[in-house]
């Protein structure tokens, strides 16, 4: 397996093709792509702080247009490409395409049109939803889900477009630098990913929660495959680290500048009367786990992939609990109430008899059901590690 | 419930289709509020029509007389409690380019519970506030319209199909050199992730719709309903025990133990027997302990009654308890108390009462009938009390602190509204809402027996029927000690 988990890039001699040897720059449409998926990660990350803050709004505010931003790009993209792949004067010299019910394009467009249907269905879905239930302010409801999902979408569709053309790139010396700037490019999406992944679980990983079982299960099912995928696919062998990185940079540069823009509710009940627009809590600290499973994966490449993958679970709950149980106490402490780590912010709408308000632990777990939850995490973080190094290992040879 | 087949349903997560039966709430299937209030010189006709899901938008219509109104700003916040003392920021009205005097707004209820909505006003003689009580709750969960249930049923077909084709080229094509024809055998692995796709897309459907009942289920929940109530009669004691609620969220703000009292009464009944509406009591039940009231009924002829019971919780939130008793033949009685009041139109099956209604001491009550009257249309409905000699009664007083009480009530028991000249709302929710403590009871009692003026032998009631429908509406008012119980039909198109 040592030749397989992380395959040196410039090593092997792979056959020239017709495509590797005209790609001597990144697409125009990559760039695009990767605009439209840092707009959706923007617009995401403000709307939260938008209905925390002021409330919910009239459609047209900014963080909406940012969100939808990313399914107008990538419906452009998308449909240039499907277009000029499909029926385009050069279509049949432009072999690095998929067929997928008879139109022609390179996977990831696919993919991102997808996701941008799935964002549109989701608009009157929502809309609908709204109506019949009631404007709930929760993350995770299905029509949301479906939004997130054409969100993800489109993402992914963007990092396949990145792939294909990086795996192509690969083989070719003189795409060296073209190779690394589609890897960067890659691992930036890649870290917009795990802040994705980190969004939607917001709701389990707020700080006042972090001394229950809840937060690592949750996060057991959800970083550790994505960090192996991240890894295999992107041939980087500090892969997990930065685009654990990206996340927590992203997070505290909200923290930093969302406080600067006043705010106030336009709705109520107000039990906390807000000022300024309310930041995301502090980022959990998965940058060090993050780095535990790259320095191991490093360690490992003679190892089995199913040894590599029930080490990964365990090493990954360990460091992960190891760093952040002592952080939540310094969370909720007077001592995080600064500018920096932000723990004295609070919505409009949170009680002053809330955990949150109170700065006190909601539920701990402690004992044997502690034990068994965080056991649990792991071997769900071993499972997850499994599937992400196959299907990154997968991703990897992803031509078109 | 659902208008789409079972297997539509499942396979297309997207199409399934909610309804619940349509809840009552404050009042009784009449959940808007219309009421007339003075924020000073400005006299305000409120329309306040609230959503039927919260978090959910209502909309406040404002027609404003007296001193000019230049331009209003209105705010929600709730009643009582900690976020009643943080306003959010306020939203400006609409005025009509036709009708300068005629204001429209949106406002968002964001929880359910006992709401005011606050109305800053300024105009020619400043600024005043004034603020109206509106109860929200969520009353019904919607429908799926056809259309967008086919629309969404199509775009989550194209989803699956899709996702099944874009899995079988990344099977079959995704890895080949660009240029490579793909091998029969990536051919069959496709058609075999294409299998699996859907397989794996049925279940994932089949989960979220299950999610989705779970989300609807629990969302049912928070759809109100009144407190219970059970009425037991021995002799001509009735009991009305009001159970406590150990229950939800949105039950823990209603109490049987948190009863304010409104026009003096803890409680007020009308007892109305079914199903001809020929007899009607507005009765006031005392509170023997908690969550028990008790009263001793006056003579009442026999047969099944209908009983809505008025009270209001201390937060503001006012409900009508329904319930039903048998009254037996022959049952004792005993005298009405001072405010206790009963009326005997004729039966519903006798034809239509008119704008005259002769009253047994030979006044006459009358109605100002609007030339044409429509569901969900704001009115101030007239009345005026006759004396015997055909001249506006001139000695009128004021029924428990008010020109008169209005009960406007279809005939098939669907509708039930127990409303003031103010308006719809609760006096003591009104009175609550602005500025009155709720231990202040010689307000809140609205003790107006030193009132020494005669009234206007005219009262008005601002109300707007909810639904088309036959509706029987009892008005009661004052003229020196005896109280009067006039009753009119009308039939809204």
């Amino acid at each position: 397996m040592a030749s397989s988990t992380f395959p040196t890039p410039y090593a092997g001699s792979h056959t020239t093709t017709q495509v590797t040897s005209k790609t001597t720059s990144v697409p125009w449409y990559i760039w695009w792509g990767v605009l439209a998926v840092t707009s959706s990660s923007i617009g995401g990350a403000w709307d939260v702080s938008w209905h925390r803050s002021i409330g919910r709004d009239s459609f047209w505010t900014p963080a909406h247009m940012a969100i939808y931003a990313c399914g107008v790009l990538a419906a452009i993209i998308c449909g240039y490409l499907i277009l000029i792949n499909t029926f385009g004067r050069n279509a049949k010299e432009n072999t690095a395409t998929v067929n997928v019910l008879g139109f022609r394009a390179p996977l990831g467009a696919f993919i991102a049109a997808w996701g941008g249907i799935a964002m549109i269905t989701s608009a009157p879905f929502d809309n609908w939803w709204h109506a019949a239930y009631g404007l709930d302010v929760k993350i995770v409801s299905p029509p949301h889900t479906l939004l997130i999902l054409g969100i993800r979408g489109v993402g992914i569709g963007i990092l396949f477009l990145i792939l294909a053309a990086m795996n192509r790139a690969s083989g070719e010396e003189s795409n060296e630098r073209t190779f690394k700037t589609l890897q960067r490019l890659f691992l930036y999406i890649g870290g917009l990913f795990v802040s994705g992944q980190m969004f939607f679980l917001l709701e389990y990983t707020w700080d006042v929660k972090l001394h229950s079982v809840s937060p690592y299960v949750a996060m057991g099912i959800a970083l550790p495959f994505i960090f192996a995928m991240l890894s295999q696919a992107s041939r980087y062998k500090w892969a997990a680290t930065s685009t654990a990185a990206v996340y927590m940079t992203i997070a505290i540069a909200e923290i930093l500048i969302l406080p600067l823009f006043p705010a106030q509710p336009k709705l109520g009940p107000v039990f906390y009367p807000v000022t300024h627009m309310v930041p995301a809590k502090f980022p959990i600290l998965i940058f060090a786990p993050a780095l535990a499973l790259d320095l191991l994966w490093q360690r490992t490449r003679a190892w089995k992939p199913w040894t590599i993958a029930l080490v990964s679970g365990f090493l990954f709950m360990a460091v992960l609990v190891m760093v952040e149980w002592p952080f939540a106490n310094f969370l909720l402490s007077k001592a995080s109430e600064n500018r920096f780590f932000g723990t004295g912010y609070f919505d409009y709408n949170s009680q002053p008899n809330g955990y949150d308000r109170l700065r006190i632990f909601f539920e701990e777990d402690h004992g044997a059901t502690l034990f068994a939850g965080l056991l649990r995490a792991a071997v769900y973080g071993s499972i997850g590690t499994w599937i992400g190094l196959n299907f990154g290992r997968w991703m990897r040879s992803v031509q078109r | 419930m659902n208008c789409l087949s079972k297997p539509i349903r499942l396979l297309l997560f997207f199409a399934l289709l909610f309804a619940l039966p349509h809840a009552v709430q404050a009042h009784v299937g009449s959940k808007d509020v219309y009421e007339q209030v003075n924020a000073g010189p400005y006299k305000l006709f409120v329309t306040i029509r609230t959503p039927t899901v919260i978090p959910g938008v209502a909309t406040v219509e404002v027609r404003s007389s007296g001193a000019t109104v230049k331009n209003i700003h209105i705010t929600p916040l709730p009643i009582t409690g900690e976020a009643s003392k943080h306003p959010p920021t306020s939203d400006p009205m609409k005025a009509s380019t036709a009708d300068p005097a005629f204001f429209t707004g949106n406002i968002w209820m964001m929880a359910s519970g006992s709401w005011q909505v606050r109305f800053d006003v300024s105009g020619d003689a400043g600024d005043q506030v004034v603020s109206v009580p509106v109860p929200a709750v969520a009353i019904s969960t919607l429908k799926m319209q056809h259309g967008l249930g086919i629309t969404l049923g199509i775009l989550g077909l194209f989803l699956v199909v899709s996702m099944a084709g874009i899995v079988a080229a990344a099977v079959r094509d995704a890895r080949l050199e660009p240029g490579a024809t793909p091998s029969p055998n990536r051919k069959r692995k496709a058609i075999l992730a294409t299998i699996c796709s859907l397989a794996f897309m049925a279940l994932l459907l089949w989960g979220g719709a299950t999610w989705w009942n779970v989300e609807a289920a629990a969302y049912s929940l928070n759809v109100y309903h009144p407190m219970s109530v059970s009425p037991s009669l021995s002799g001509n004691l009735l009991n009305l025990n009001v159970a406590a609620y150990d229950g939800d969220k949105e039950r823990a703000s209603r109490s049987n133990k948190d009863f304010l009292p409104d026009h003096g009464h803890l409680m007020h009944l009308y007892a109305i027997r079914e199903p001809e509406m020929d007899a009607v009591f507005h009765l006031h039940p005392e509170l023997a302990s908690i969550g028990d009231f008790r009263i001793s009924l006056p003579t009442m002829p026999a047969g099944e009654y209908k009983l809505y019971g008025d009270i209001v919780h201390a937060n503001g939130f006012p409900e009508t308890l329904v319930s039903t008793i048998t009254v037996p033949a022959n049952m004792p009685g005993t005298p009405p108390g001072a405010d206790d009041a009963s009326g005997y139109p004729q039966p519903l099956s006798h034809g239509e009462l008119g704008n005259s209604y002769k009253l047994p001491d030979g006044y006459t009550m009358v109605w100002d009938r609007p030339a044409t009257v429509s569901a969900n249309t704001a009115y101030a409905f007239h009345f005026h009390l006759i004396d015997g000699d055909g001249k506006p009664a001139s000695d009128v007083q004021p029924y428990m602190g008010m020109a008169g009480h209005a009960a406007f009530v279809k005939t098939d028991g669907t509708v039930f509204a127990h409303t003031h000249p103010e308006g719809s709302a609760a006096m003591a929710a009104l009175m609550l809402a602005n500025g009155s403590s709720g231990t202040d009871h010689n307000t809140m009692n609205m003790d107006m027996s030193a009132h020494n003026e005669p009234l206007s032998s005219t009262v008005e009631f601002p109300y707007g029927f909810p639904s088309s429908g036959r509706y029987r509406i009892f008005v009661q008012m004052k003229h020196s000690a005896t109280i009067e119980t006039g009753a009119f039909d009308v039939i809204v198109p």
